[in-house]
């Protein structure tokens, strides 16, 4: 018998709703670190890979996916009671990502994708899960940063709950020392998004696309206006604001005014 | 007798599925595999926005198949735009492809497929017993993810991999390390097409029409005609040959030909292929007894390991034949139709757009491999299960699984564009 005392693991379970399974495969893609973390945590659900669960309760669930039909809400429910730390992974989970650009979206431009019987369960407006349940921490970005899903485990395992990276892309794309794409004429939501991906997308010449949704304290009438300057017309600027995490660009007050609502 | 066999979320495959199955006097009544994945209606979503913003848009369809779907959205829309890209960005592209490839099957194999065979109930169980196995996987996964890495900026979703060009291209540095990563896992896909050469699969066939591209000088990836047993055309001319229904009970669409099922993926493409094999892929198949083609679609497992063999092979000699440039091309928005077909790890991939005059998008179509195989599935199902009636239950399950999973099947993709409500 070892004298060291048997700390109790991580619970963790790791789960998807409507999604594209991208977000777990980030947390797979560890490759160096996922042997050790699941034996660092005691991963006890995780349907993607593994048939066994036991879903009692969990310290920790990570959830990927966006609502957008009953059984999905049901399971954000369901999970939502069984753990302590309920975390969003990815843009779907945090901010409704490219599913909830549905929401704004003229329903004639899908209609004849739909097939509904007259009865029986309809589609939800895709939302994420925060719209439901009350979230506790955030992975963002599509994908999620790999890295950031191993520290947040290793930060959970020890009882820590890390802090979010509050700056937007814009100051690690400054720290990388990239050429600034909005001032080349490129449609970068760098100002207003939330950092944390070391700026990978402008480091790779492609302008933000916003996908770890606004930072608190976005200035979105500045960035519109420059956007303006730069030529691009209204509905542009709209439908890629909308693209991943429209739902939170359009809780953002513009001048007592909802610029997402007012442009509709 | 009847007997009522229903999985609900099926494990170890992507997306979310179930499977109803009545069984009356060894007689399958009902079989229904169907998608229980959300409906996201990408090719609505796309519908107004301008051509370049399609495959940023579409990638999201799928996460291990991201880099597939964003080039085949490219390549659709450069064949709308009516552009070639330089030979310099084909082969870079190849090599994004090829990663994909790579992780996607180690993924596959070891990691959904394995654990069944050697009876834990996931991988990560295994790792006591089989640690050595699950490095191999997560070697060759590292690797193929470096080499999308290196050349698209990113693993999942690719960032530089562009309409026309690359926005970043991987320095000759960057190549060196990406080869160097390639060389070092030679070894570890061998080993994998060796293990996965003599598992013990189930004694069971069924013909059906395998389609996969072809091209005379490779094993085509993202060029060729589509070939069947029965039939050979080009992409563009799908319409006439396969047909698009939907079924009450599911969420996805189903392919068919002629009314009847088809096949796409690793299987099919070995079948139409093999004699393309080399090297060490080749040596591994001469030296084992299961022979293309093959009837038995447990034997995709094996297919998926010897193409790991091959493409780790052919990005090296890629790496190795790049032009040092390519010249870059213009992209000027126009009215046009563009269709791509290409091969990514699930089998035939289809990107279809309809252009305005300033290039924004009319119409999308895509249609994703899951989505081909669908009907075949449960064809075989419907085949495979009567042989196993006086087995117990958990076995029956386990070996329908095991013939699901042979399939690498991923409805997040084949449930993104329909959805059909069920009793």
């Amino acid at each position: 018998m070892t004298a060291e005392k048997k700390t109790k693991k991580l619970r963790v379970g790791v789960y998807g709703i409507t999604g594209c399974a991208g977000c777990m495969l980030s947390l797979i893609f560890n490759e160096d670190e996922l042997l050790d973390i699941a034996e660092l945590v005691d991963i006890r659900a995780f349907p993607f890979i593994k048939e066994k669960k036991d879903e009692r309760s969990f310290d920790v669930v990570l959830l990927e996916g966006t609502v957008v039909q009953p059984e999905d809400l049901e399971l954000v429910e369901k999970l939502r009671k069984k753990t302590k730390i309920l975390v969003a992974l990815g843009a779907c989970s945090s901010t409704g990502g490219v599913p909830s650009l549905r929401n704004f979206i003229d329903p004639e431009k899908y209609r004849h994708l739909v097939y509904h019987k007259a009865s029986g369960i309809q589609d939800m407006p895709p939302k994420p899960v925060d719209e439901y349940v009350k979230v506790d921490y955030y992975l963002p970005g599509c994908p999620p940063d790999k890295k950031e899903i191993i520290r947040f485990l290793q930060d959970a395992a020890l009882g820590k709950i890390p802090k979010m990276y509050p700056h937007p892309v814009c100051v690690e794309c400054r720290l990388r020392e990239n050429r600034c794409l909005l001032e080349e004429g490129k449609m970068c939501l760098g100002p207003i998004t939330r950092g944390g991906c070391e700026a990978v997308c402008p480091t790779n010449n492609l302008e933000c696309w916003g996908c770890r949704g606004p930072v608190d304290d976005a200035n979105l009438t500045e960035l519109i206006a420059l956007l303006h300057k730069k030529g691009f017309d209204t509905d542009r600027i709209k439908a890629r604001l909308e693209t991943f995490a429209g739902l939170k660009i359009a809780q953002i007050e513009v001048g007592h005014k909802k610029w997402l609502e007012e442009s509709h | 007798m009847v007997r009522r066999i229903t999985l609900n979320h099926i494990t170890k495959i992507e997306g979310h599925a179930s499977l109803d199955l009545k069984i009356r006097n060894g007689k399958i009544e009902k079989c229904h595999l169907e998608a229980v994945e959300g409906s996201r209606y990408f090719e609505g979503m796309v519908k107004g926005r301008r051509f370049d913003e399609a495959p940023e848009i579409t990638s999201r369809i799928c996460g291990i198949c991201s880099c597939a779907h964003t080039t085949c959205s490219v390549m659709a829309m450069e064949n709308a735009l009516g552009i070639t890209p330089s030979t310099r960005t084909i082969m870079l592209r190849e090599l994004v492809t090829i990663g994909e490839r790579i992780r996607s099957h180690a993924t596959h194999l070891y990691f959904l497929s394995l654990p069944d065979f050697y009876g834990y109930e996931s991988a990560l169980a295994m790792s006591k017993d089989h640690r050595d196995k699950l490095q191999v996987a997560l070697r060759m996964m590292k690797a193929g993810n470096e080499l999308i890495k290196l050349n698209a900026g990113r693993d999942l979703h690719p960032i530089s991999l562009q309409i026309g060009k690359f926005l970043k291209e991987p320095t000759k540095e960057e190549l060196g390390r990406i080869r160097d990563a390639l060389v070092s896992i030679i070894d570890d896909t061998v080993k994998t097409a060796e293990l996965f050469a003599t598992l013990d699969y189930p004694d069971f066939e069924r013909e059906t029409e395998y389609f996969s591209l072809v091209n005379p000088h490779h094993y085509a990836l993202l060029y060729g005609n589509l070939k069947s047993q029965s039939s050979e055309f080009e992409p563009k001319d799908y319409k006439a040959y396969l047909g698009e229904y939907h079924e009450e009970y599911a969420t996805a669409n189903f392919v068919v030909k002629e009314g009847k099922s088809i096949m796409v993926g690793a299987l099919p493409r070995m079948n139409n292929n093999w004699h393309l094999l080399k090297g060490r892929a080749k040596e591994i198949l001469d030296r084992h007894s299961i022979k293309f083609p093959s009837k038995n679609p447990f034997h995709n497992n094996y297919a998926q390991a010897l193409e790991l063999v091959y493409f780790t092979e052919r990005a090296i000699e890629l790496i190795d034949n790049l032009p040092e440039t390519g010249e870059e091309v213009k992209v000027t928005p126009r009215a046009g139709h563009g269709i791509a077909a290409i091969e990514v790890p699930r089998g035939i991939l289809w990107h279809e757009y309809e252009l305005d005059e300033n290039g924004n998008i009319l119409y999308a179509n895509i249609i994703t491999p899951t989505a081909q195989n669908l009907r075949n599935m449960q064809d075989d199902i419907r085949e495979f299960v009567p042989r196993l009636l006086d087995r117990k239950k958990d076995e029956i399950v386990l070996e329908i699984e095991k013939l699901i999973r042979a399939y690498d099947p991923c409805f997040s993709c084949s449930t993104h564009f329909l959805k059909v409500n069920w009793e």
